[in-house]
């Protein structure tokens, strides 16, 4: 009897050993912070612009977010010390000016998981921008996550 | 004339001969089917048969008798002990052990055991549990501040036919945790805007927990009413406090949200209940 609990206990210990090393899990999936996804539509259907440029007034050393690339859509970063950012998108096309895109939000302080670590939400509340290629702008997802999904519809003409 | 006496004589030799022929068949009958005799001789029971079974015998209630014996001998296969049979106090301290090999987090708890019939045994749990963990190339510190937590649920032990001192069981239980936890020490860098080391605290973020666990566990008798039993258990969340702030990485008394298993060791203090009515060890054979 003493005999089979021996075994018994060692098996327990062996599956405990196996669980815990099981457990440890250290995927991160989806951006450090929370970052809104612009995508282009003409109608229901995405549309891919050619030639675009896109940077934020006020970027260190001009820097731009994507220079002179076929895009269907674009990262637009927020600013962390401010609650607003503006954009510009050149299209690099003789004709057509440049649009601006103005975002208004707040920066939400979050800890996402133990494996992503601390980062920032963001919560856009006011949206402004012009009409030269632009025809409209959508927000469906307000709430800006670390998830590789759609926040901003921008449809162009 | 002579012709009528005839057949009066051949009427007497068949009836002759048909009167023998019957005896003839009684003879053979009696050799085949002898009687036995009628007998009044009792039979002798078993050496250590009951009184009371005897005299059940004795009286004829011979179907009584026979019950009573099946029942005397599946007692002796299956003892039974009685409805409170013991109260076992145990205190987990598995994760004391864990932390020695770097976990970053602990539950302590006690527990309240009763042993109901050698076999079920309700459980009542009550434990503290914090954690404190500053990941290696992270952007923060996480702790958990010391927090309550409940568990009830029940064991089944398989070694019910056995000593009590003995036990492998299954177990269900129903946890149920509130707490805080602080983020601290975050750092977080924006270069596209050059934003660089921009830091946040959150603190006292509040959040509960229930959970469900599945376990295997054992139990051995150390010495005089000391044990000590082992658990490996499987849990999932059934329901957890979202919070605008953030998801919670530890929950005492579970665990890391992600973990799916759980591991626990614990130190028994068994107080026996009934032990008059515990069925009686019998001494093995040649013994003395």
């Amino acid at each position: 009897m003493r005999r089979i609990l021996q075994h018994i206990t060692l098996a327990i210990l062996l599956t405990a050993s196996l669980a815990i090393i099981s457990s440890c899990n250290d995927n991160c999936i989806g951006n450090s912070t929370g970052i809104p996804l612009a995508g282009f539509y003409n109608g229901d259907k995405q549309v891919t612009i050619n030639n675009l440029t896109v940077y934020g007034i006020g970027a260190p050393n001009d820097s731009v977010i994507i220079d002179k690339t076929s895009a269907k859509s674009v990262y637009l970063p927020l600013r962390l010390t401010t609650s607003n950012c503006k954009y510009v998108f050149n299209y690099n096309t003789d004709g057509v000016p440049n649009d601006t895109l103005s975002l208004g939000y707040d920066a939400i302080p979050y800890f996402e998981s133990h494996e992503c670590g601390a980062m920032y939400n963001f919560r856009i509340t006011s949206m402004e921008h012009t009409y030269h290629a632009i025809d409209s702008v959508r927000i469906p997802e307000p709430m800006i996550t670390n998830a590789d999904v759609v926040s901003i519809k921008i449809y162009v003409r | 004339m002579r012709r009528f006496l005839y057949h009066i004589i051949c009427i007497a030799f068949l009836m002759t001969a048909v009167n023998g022929y019957s005896q003839d068949q009684e003879q053979q009958q009696r050799k085949v089917t002898p009687v036995k005799p009628s007998t009044n001789k009792v039979l002798t029971p078993p050496k250590g048969t009951k009184e009371e079974i005897i005299q059940q015998y004795l009286t004829g209630d011979t179907a009584q008798a026979k019950a009573q014996e099946r029942k005397d001998s599946l007692a002796k296969i299956y003892p039974h002990y009685p409805k409170l049979t013991e109260l076992s106090l145990g205190l987990n301290f598995g994760d004391a052990l864990l932390m020695a090999f770097g976990q970053k987090y602990s539950s302590f708890d006690l527990s309240a055991t009763l042993n109901m019939w050698n076999r079920f045994q309700p459980v009542l749990i009550v434990g503290l549990g914090r954690a404190k963990d500053t990941p290696d190339d992270m952007n923060y510190t996480y702790t958990g501040k010391l927090s309550p937590y409940f568990k009830i649920g029940a064991n089944y032990n398989f070694l019910f036919k056995n000593e009590p001192k003995y036990q492998l069981y299954a177990g269900v239980r129903l946890g149920f945790s509130t707490f805080k936890y602080d983020i601290t020490d975050v750092t977080i860098n924006n270069p596209y805007w050059g934003e660089y080391d921009q830091s946040y605290q959150l603190k006292g973020i509040s959040s509960n927990a229930l959970w469900g666990e599945f376990l295997l566990g054992l139990k051995v008798h150390i010495f005089s009413n000391w044990s000590l039993g082992w658990e490996a258990k499987f849990h999932g969340i059934f329901n957890s406090k979202k919070n605008e702030s953030g998801n919670p990485w530890y929950i005492p008394g579970y665990g890391t949200k992600n973990g799916k298993w759980a591991f626990g060791l614990s130190l028994y203090y068994t107080i026996p209940l009934n032990k008059a009515h515990w069925p009686v060890k019998e001494e093995k054979k040649g013994s003395k």
